[in-house]
């Protein structure tokens, strides 16, 4: 028996390799370097002075919470459309098949086109959007240049755009509910609702599961659609953690931003590890 | 036992063959690149621009009848998504033949004397005006040649509209306030902000070095230590103060229009003035030529009317790539882009946004008139400071930041200022100046 499990980790070899040379390594050497002041020069040791100077970056607290904000309020805002979304779809409506593929549309276009596609609609004085609120009689506002709208109207550019893969697992998972169970329901004399309640949801609890962790750590590490809508700005009013790391890097502090690196990729790991433990047991139970 | 150790043997084998064969790979890249640079005279140059530059595609295109160099461009993004490509590039060793890139401090994070061929063994590079040298310079050797002239960061106003309300240039800070309260109240936009082009919103404190260096000579010297920094004197303080100052007159949907729609506004009349780098000369004129003379400039004025002075920035330069295959090619068009010819038919299709860099070279009739009759005139009475960037390798990464802060009121003046002198600290620790 024994054997037989030490000859199966040859076949992993080849595939261990390239995990620990192209993953385990850089890692390693990015724990290294977030200890040192790295520059083009070459580098010197400096402790944990990094992480210090880290936590001492003017936007640090308001990323850390921009990003709390953004992870949380995309995967909850994903989780109920699309659930409401997935269930349409897979009712008894007629366009079925063209209305499937038109929620899955925004998925194929890439985030950097989505961003700077949104950020002509929702410009202030030539946009789309304030235009035809102003056609509407209402006034429309700087979206992405007011401070305490430009984060949530990049969240709702980025839900707009994630929704679809959360429907499509949706989808599939109240699919794959066995009709019997429907059927079983409605001789027993149960309305919608109660089909809804004490069937599908509680069935599709594993597809709920993926799309909570998977729009969550999508959120935490959130960058592209952010940087390509408002850079961070206007000053730090959109900045998440990544975009903070970004700029440190871009302003030639290596060691400060592998510093930021290794505290983001430990801060996503707390949260995602026990996240998914939780709902697991949650699943099994 | 015996099967199994083989096994084993063969898996570490397949594995290590695995290894080796990506190793190879990466060795066949190198050498085709080695061998197509021979056969041909042709270089690269890479150029951060959102638009085409005319005068550097003629100089090329006359580089390729003169000296048989043909010059491949690649335009690449503008602002700082520019510096993160050059930087991977130049860690990756991916860099074109020839980078053209900002002088002084930014050059300097670049690590020049690692990177660029060294001029100051050429005799061309005595033909570099003393100022401009300096800032291409460190004291291991000299990297670039000037694409274009120097720029300053000065107020650039509409002299139409000046003249329909009666209106003179400032000579104090509060004067000019009191000019854009008469602009405000005639209907017409005071000052232009393009903060959609996001670097143009430190323009205002940036272009106010000569009013903090003409109380405060040592300044730089002391900043450069941590001695000093702008909250500690009164003068830097007020730089921030001015910009805050200048919000209330912004036009509408300033936090979205960009840096084209401020060209456009400031030469229909519709704006009196854009505080912003006389570089936009430049595109005012490729895209609306008959009206360049309309547009005047002056220096961000302090509070002595005697002494206004304008701050100045050095034109970008070509850097020649020290481990391009074309090293002799490289330096023979960076000579020939210096020569009186290139530089004749360079400005003949480029606005001159102010003094020249290279020694004795004649403006061209073209000229507008704000650089001959407005800026000209700050040079020769030697009113004229360099731009922080260009006087110390300090100078914070965030300062777009922090001034979109303060104009979008997430800082007062006061924050504003100790966040900028904080990030400066900061780059100086990170970058090891000290």
């Amino acid at each position: 028996m024994k054997k037989r499990t030490v000859y199966s980790y040859w076949f992993l070899a080849p595939m261990l390799v390239i995990y620990v040379t192209l993953f385990i390594i850089p890692i390693a050497i990015s724990f290294f370097f977030s200890l040192t002041n790295w520059t083009f020069e070459g580098w010197s040791f400096c402790g944990i002075e990094n992480f210090r100077t880290f936590f001492t970056e003017p936007a640090l607290y308001s990323s850390i919470g921009n990003t709390f904000i953004y992870a949380f309020l995309t995967s909850s805002l994903k989780v109920v459309l699309a659930f409401l979304i997935a269930l349409f779809l897979t009712s008894a409506i007629k366009t079925k098949t063209f209305l499937r593929s038109a929620v899955f549309f925004p998925n194929l276009v890439s985030m950097i086109a989505v961003g700077l596609t949104f950020k002509a609609i929702l410009n202030p004085t030539k946009g789309i959007l304030n235009q035809c609120l102003a056609w509407l009689g209402m006034e429309g506002r700087d979206w992405l240049g007011d401070v305490s709208t430009a984060l949530f109207a990049v969240v709702g550019v980025d839900v707009w755009k994630g929704l679809s893969i959360a429907v499509v697992i949706f989808i599939a998972g109240i699919k794959s509910i066995d009709t019997a169970y429907l059927e079983a329901a409605r001789i027993d004399g149960a309305g919608s609702w109660q089909i809804l309640k004490y069937i599908t949801l509680p069935l599709c609890r594993p597809a709920v599961n993926s799309v909570i962790l998977l729009s969550l750590i999508g959120g935490l590490k959130s960058f592209d659609l952010i940087w390509s809508m408002t850079g961070g700005g206007p000053g730090y009013a959109t900045d998440v953690i990544a975009s903070v790391i970004y700029k440190q890097y871009a302003a030639g502090y290596y060691g400060l931003s592998t510093a930021g690196n290794v505290l983001m990729y430990l801060m996503i790991a707390i949260i995602a590890f026990p996240l998914q433990k939780f709902l697991l047991k949650a699943e099994e139970g | 036992m015996k099967k199994e150790t083989m096994k084993r043997a063969a898996a570490a084998a397949l594995s290590a063959v695995m290894l080796l064969s990506l190793g190879a790979c990466g060795e066949k890249k190198k050498d085709a690149g080695e061998d197509s640079g021979e056969s041909t005279h042709e270089i690269t140059l890479q150029v951060g621009s959102d638009s085409a530059l005319k005068g550097l595609e003629e100089v090329c295109k006359l580089a390729e009848s003169e000296i048989g160099i043909k010059v491949d461009i690649e335009y690449t993004v503008a602002g700082t998504d520019t510096d993160n490509l050059i930087k991977t590039r130049l860690s990756t060793g991916d860099l074109a033949d020839i980078l053209v890139y900002s002088p002084g401090a930014l050059l300097m994070t670049l690590n020049p004397s690692e990177h660029f061929i060294d001029l100051s063994e050429y005799d061309f590079a005595d033909k570099l005006d003393e100022t401009y040298r300096s800032s291409v310079s460190n004291d291991k050797g000299t990297y670039g040649v000037p694409m274009g002239t120097t720029r300053a960061g000065a107020v650039m106003y509409n002299k139409k509209l000046y003249k329909e309300l009666g209106l003179r240039v400032p000579g104090t800070w509060d004067e000019f306030m009191e000019n854009c309260r008469k602009v405000k109240d005639a209907g017409k936009n005071a000052i232009i902000c393009t903060m959609g082009t996001s670097y143009t919103v430190q323009v205002p404190v940036l272009g106010d070095m000569y009013n903090v260096l003409a109380d405060n000579p040592d300044f730089i010297a002391q900043f450069e230590k941590g001695e000093t920094g702008f909250a500690e004197v009164p003068e830097g303080t007020e730089s921030f103060q001015k910009l805050a100052d200048t919000v209330p007159f912004y036009q509408d949907g300033y936090t979205a229009a960009t840096y084209d729609d401020g060209c456009e506004m400031l030469v229909s009349g519709e704006s009196a003035h854009w505080i912003m780098l006389t570089s936009a000369l430049t595109n005012i004129s490729s895209l609306y030529s008959d009206q360049i003379n309309d547009i005047g400039v002056f220096a961000i004025p302090g509070d002595d009317p005697e002494n206004v002075g304008i701050t100045t920035w050095m034109p970008n330069g070509l850097y020649g790539n020290k481990d391009s295959e074309n090293v002799e090619d490289v330096v023979k068009f960076l000579e020939f882009f210096v020569s009186d010819k290139a530089i004749e038919t360079y400005l003949a299709n480029d606005a001159v946004t102010g003094p020249l860099c290279v020694k004795d070279v004649a403006y061209p009739e073209s000229t507008p008139d704000a650089v001959t009759e407005d800026m000209q005139s700050y040079f020769d009475s030697g009113k004229v400071s360099l731009a922080q960037e260009f006087l110390t390798q300090v100078k914070g990464s965030a300062t777009t930041e922090v001034c979109t802060s303060l104009i979008t009121g997430q800082y007062d003046v006061g924050q504003a200022v100790k966040a900028y002198d904080e990030d400066c600290f900061k780059q100086a620790e990170q970058l090891g100046i000290k």
